[in-house]
């Protein structure tokens, strides 16, 4: 039985899907979402941005909210709760990092920067990297 | 033949230079566009007049190493035509996978591939060359490092840029000569921030002229048809063609994303890079100024994640650290003072964040690597070009 689920999430269509995939395939499972703030890009702006804020923890938040703000409110029209995650950094790490936590990981398959080959290129296909190394099992949803 | 040889020749320096004014209008002028200081249009008008300045003044010792430096020869019209198609490949690579392919590196590639080919390459040059670029990332590192962890937080303390709503200034068109007044919520202060924003705008720009300028005008110089001053205006030109249009873009995109960056920390990312770009143009080496502001950055990110909490600060600035948990030998990268307990229904975040996963090396390295395979590329691409066409020098 499949009790904890992580579901990285960003501002993508997939990212939504894949939390619905979530939500409606494992009825009674307790589901995190995860969001991961400051990553890395060319100038490294945001994470630079965001070490640049008094306190890293309430910047990290304040800015992971509005993904978690969907995500409840997938949430919320299927009647069930979820718990939420603030991550920094690389995306693939952090949810390798806290993979072992979990039972499984349902995962969007692509993120909100699809299109822009500079990031696809550079920081890497999030979904492939965690299905490749990921502990536990990954269900990776279009 | 000659002259249709080098009308095609000044097209490609034209391509050059408009793609260089797409990128480093970017960079320079994203900040102070950003922060609503200047508009796009003022901006291009400045970065054209000071890229001018820097190319027609510094930017001429990095002109002097591409054209007599790096090759024991002088370059034909031919073979720097054929340059400046490699180092348009470069920036039309950069342009299609949106990956930062670093201009003055490519053409010292280029130029050192004719050499290779030709058996005339100046290898003293070429490893002082190479040198500056192994060492220049990582002052930018360390200096972005130091004003991250000790300037940056005490400078930020001290100093608030304003920017009020409405025009810095009014004109009361009431005399023969308009006057400058204040304008409605301007302060005295915002004048001066913002005349400061403007001058270090313009340093950059001038840094930016003084090592780009020459990748689009050194090929058609000497030998290959061009005065000086006639290929430093096309390229300026050009430039200014990029940075009143495709900068615009540039200026969301890169540039956006430095102003992302409190506008004083980019200012100080703005002052470094420049230096760094300034001096090594000034002493003949091409260098990137994308390089240098970059590897600026993440110093400064750096230097502020891994900012321990020294004893003198915690005995300084004794009354905050007591309300903080310091323990003896941990590096706390963030302060934590009076933080809010979460709204009901939140969720409770049980571990701390480091802001040193945002500087994972391994994020930088992929940045670094294109500075590696960038020139070494169009070193192979040139070599081979001028191995199997020999005619062309």
């Amino acid at each position: 039985m499949l009790s904890r689920i992580l579901v990285p999430m960003d501002d993508s269509d997939q990212a939504g899907h894949a939390l619905a995939y979530a939500l409606e395939n494992f009825p009674d499972a307790d589901v995190s979402v995860l969001h991961v703030v400051g990553v890395p890009s060319m100038m490294m702006g945001d994470a630079v941005s965001l070490t640049l804020e008094d306190d890293l923890d309430e910047a990290a938040a304040g800015r992971a909210e509005p993904v978690f703000e969907r995500a409840r409110e997938i949430a919320a029209e299927r009647d069930r709760a979820i718990d939420t995650v603030v991550g920094v950094g690389h995306p693939a790490r952090n949810i390798l990092d806290r993979a072992e936590e979990y039972d499984t990981i349902v995962v969007g398959s692509h993120g909100a920067d699809r299109g822009r080959a500079s990031r696809r290129f550079l920081v890497g296909n999030v979904a492939e990297t965690v299905s490749k190394r990921s502990p536990v099992p990954v269900t990776i949803v279009r | 033949m000659v002259e249709t040889l080098l009308l095609i020749g000044v097209i490609a320096s034209i391509f050059v230079g408009f793609n260089i004014g797409g990128s480093s209008t970017g960079i320079t002028w994203g900040p102070s566009v950003g922060a609503g200081i200047v508009t796009k249009t003022t901006a291009a008008g400045i970065m054209t007049v000071f890229v001018f300045l820097g190319g027609i003044t510094v930017g001429q010792n990095v002109m002097e190493t591409l054209s007599e430096g790096i090759i024991t020869i002088d370059l034909t019209l031919s073979a720097g035509v054929a340059v400046l198609f490699f180092i348009g490949l470069g920036i039309l690579v950069a342009n299609l996978f949106g990956v930062p392919v670093p201009t003055s590196m490519t053409t010292v590639g280029a130029i050192a591939g004719l050499g290779l080919a030709t058996g005339t390459l100046n290898y003293v040059t070429i490893a002082e060359i190479i040198s500056w670029w192994v060492v220049t990332p990582i002052i930018g590192f360390w200096i972005g490092g130091i004003i991250g962890r000790y300037v940056y937080p005490e400078v930020n303390r001290r100093v608030e840029i304003e920017k009020t709503d409405g025009p810095l200034l009014t004109f009361d068109r009431g005399g023969t000569v308009p006057k400058p007044a204040l304008g409605p919520n301007t302060t005295r202060s915002e004048v001066g921030t913002t005349a400061v924003v403007l001058a270090i705008g313009c340093y950059m720009a001038f840094s930016a002229g003084a090592s780009n300028v020459p990748n689009a005008a050194a090929p058609l110089v000497g030998e290959a048809g061009l005065e000086v001053n006639t290929a430093v205006i096309i390229a300026t030109l050009a430039i200014g063609l990029g940075g009143f249009t495709i900068a615009r873009r540039t200026m969301d995109s890169v540039g956006g994303e430095l102003s992302d960056i409190p506008l004083l920390a980019a200012l100080f990312v703005m002052v470094t890079a420049s230096t760094i770009t300034t001096a090594l143009s000034y002493i003949g080496i091409p260098i990137s100024l994308v390089m240098a502001t970059v590897m600026t950055i993440v110093g400064i990110g750096w230097g502020r994640a891994t900012r321990p909490i020294t004893f003198r600060e915690a005995v300084t600035r004794d009354n905050e650290a007591r309300e903080r948990d310091i323990e003896l030998g941990v590096i706390v990268a963030e302060e934590k003072e009076g933080k809010p307990a979460p709204a009901i229904g939140e969720a409770e975040t049980e571990e701390v964040l480091h802001g040193s996963d945002l500087f994972n090396p391994r994020a930088v390295i992929k940045y670094v690597s294109m500075w590696i395979i960038g020139p070494s590329m169009s070193t192979l691409l040139a070599y081979g070009f001028f191995t199997l066409v020999p005619g062309v020098v």
